[in-house]
């Protein structure tokens, strides 16, 4: 009974296109989507590019959910109004229908911690609940709709990561150089932003200035409301590197055999010589 | 507005398309493969393989081993579990134990124009050229083009216990070896006797005269051009008399070190040279008997 209610109420949402987008949404040619794993600076590049588009501050939480969407936070009608050419945000693995996208990656061992704290958050696991139970579940994508970190990175590197629709940001260097990306993201987007305009972005975009965001209008923000803990932070260190004083060392060495040859494409160091060896079997596969 | 109103209403009743979005379990297997690689024979090596006593047909292969993409949600939902389940889906996550088919480029794109004349899509005179084009870009249908869909899988998948790539030409050079290959990864067990009895009965000639009779009635060919059969030469190496040199050269500077990498010959002698594709997890030679390459 509760089904068929469920259904019928879907029903009518959909007839008025008040239906969450999700992989309903009608992709443009022209549309630019910001994909990640979750964890892995999705917000910050989204607050950092919606502070673009828009020249007059200042910025929330709440504008930026406007300014660069969710597609499976807002409605198809949404979606259907939104001026074009859309910046629209997702967490999925590949998908042939995006055709330009700013995909960022970031530090897997540093992901999972944050993904910890996420679940956290979320009420649905507490603090003793053992992390490297946690890595493991994290390695084979146990608790995620989006694959493990490895298959959805894979998956659009393979594919698109020699395209020039295709714009890889590693969140490392995000962090250390953000006006130089942010002004990769922006000639991607087809942008002319002066250097006064991304310094005044990032300016707006720094960590202390989103957590005060995230105190005023946290409780309603999309990402925070259904969140149990109020007590745990969305915005948290905004570092790189956390994992090395965290994680324990059987933990590493699980996500480094997994992922070896990735993480190294991508220059996050190993600590373990047995990913390393993964990594040169590879080498040779595809010279072969 | 009424498309809508069906929309809706096939959907409450589960009688919309399955495709991409239906629940599936952690026991599925899954057939994937690009559209026009040896999918629809290989779901009859397989399910001649599984249900021994009766032969597989046309008429009953979308019970043995049915089409994500022809049934609906709530058809698929009554196939007794474990499923095996057809899809020419790019990489999915829920997708846990997957069977992976991979052919030649260049037969894909000459079988698909075939297909594409056969459901009316394009006329005959649609030049061949500006179809492998527009083949290449993977703007035809909803499938994303070649190379994307088989690296998305290759890419996630290649290393793992649960993923088993068949080239369809080694299928056609032995075919009682690759099926061989399948019936352990199924958990089947399979005779030397069983194997080749399903590979008699899913030969291509049996299945030219299955669809004579029964094309007409099949999800997959119902009204489409009857002068078009849906079971093509089942041979490999057709596009070396039919496919133009210029789209032959379109398709390999497109995906040529994938190609390479898959063990398909290329007809370049040089070129630009094109970074190899990215397959990041593991060793795949120590998995896969390099002779069958």
């Amino acid at each position: 009974m509760v089904s068929v209610i469920h259904k019928m109420a879907y029903g009518v949402k959909h007839i008025l296109e008040l239906d969450i987008a999700g992989h309903n949404l009608v992709p443009y040619p022209d549309d630019t989507f910001i994909v990640s794993y979750p964890k892995s600076g999705n917000t910050w590049t989204r607050f950092l590019i919606a502070n673009l588009l828009q020249a007059e501050p200042p910025l929330t939480l709440l504008d930026m959910e406007r300014l660069v969407p969710f597609v499976d936070g807002q409605t198809r009608r949404f979606f259907h109004h939104m001026p074009r050419p859309r910046v629209i945000k997702d967490h999925g693995p590949f998908n042939p229908q995006y055709k330009n996208v700013i995909y960022i990656v970031r530090d897997p061992r540093d992901v999972v911690i944050s993904a910890y704290n996420f679940v956290l958050k979320g009420a649905i696991i507490d603090e003793s609940y053992p992390l490297t139970t946690f890595v493991n579940e994290f390695v084979r994508g146990a608790r995620s709709a989006v694959g493990s970190w490895g298959e959805n990175v894979a998956s659009w590197l393979a594919t698109r990561g020699n395209s020039p629709r295709f714009l890889l940001l590693r969140y490392e260097d995000m962090l250390s150089g953000t006006a130089h990306e942010l002004g990769k993201v922006a000639s991607f987007l087809g942008m002319q932003v002066s250097a006064d305009g991304l310094a005044e972005a990032v300016k707006r975009s720094s960590a202390d200035n989103m957590r005060k965001l995230e105190k005023m209008h946290g409780d309603q923000w999309i990402q925070n409301k259904h969140m149990k803990r109020k007590d745990i932070p969305f915005v948290r260190s905004a570092k790189a590197g956390g994992w090395q004083a965290i994680l324990p060392k059987t933990a590493v060495a699980e996500m480094e055999s997994a992922w070896g040859p990735l993480m190294a494409k991508l220059g996050y160091e190993l600590s373990t010589s047995q990913a390393v060896e993964t990594g040169a079997a590879t080498a040779t596969l595809t010279e072969r | 507005m009424i498309g809508e109103l069906k929309y809706v209403l096939r959907n409450a009743l589960g009688k919309d398309i399955a495709g991409r979005y239906f629940t599936t379990f952690p026991d599925d297997t899954f057939l994937v493969s690009y559209p026009r690689s040896g999918n629809t024979w290989t779901r009859f090596l397989i399910g001649n393989l599984i249900q021994p006593s009766g032969s597989i047909t046309f008429l009953n292969i979308e019970r043995v081993i049915p089409d994500t993409n022809a049934l609906s949600k709530s058809d698929l939902k009554r196939i007794p579990r474990p499923r095996i389940l057809k899809s020419h889906q790019h990489f999915d996550p829920r997708y846990k134990k997957v069977i992976y088919i991979v052919r030649d480029p260049r037969d894909v794109a000459l079988s698909h124009y075939n297909w594409q004349r056969k459901r009316r899509e394009i006329d005959d005179q649609y030049p061949l050229e500006r179809y492998i084009s527009r083949f290449i870009a993977g703007d035809l249908a909803g499938w994303g083009s070649w190379g994307e869909h088989v690296l998305s899988w290759l890419a996630t998948r290649h290393n793992s216990p649960d993923f088993l790539l068949l080239r369809y030409e080694a299928m056609l050079a032995e075919p009682l070896h690759e099926l061989g290959k399948v019936a352990p990864f199924l958990g089947i067990a399979a005779t030397p006797e069983t194997l080749a009895a399903a590979v008699e009965r899913s030969s291509a000639d049996n299945m030219r005269k299955m669809e004579e009779t029964q094309g007409s009635q099949w999800v997959t060919t119902k009204g489409r051009r009857e002068d078009i059969p849906f079971v093509g030469k089942a041979k490999h190496g057709g596009w070396q008399s039919l496919l133009p040199e210029s789209s032959v050269e379109e398709i390999e500077s497109a995906w040529g070190p994938l190609m390479k990498t898959l063990g398909y010959e290329l007809t370049r002698r040089s070129g630009p040279a094109l970074e190899p594709p990215f397959i990041p997890l593991g060793d795949w030679g120590a998995r896969h008997d390099q002779s069958n390459l």
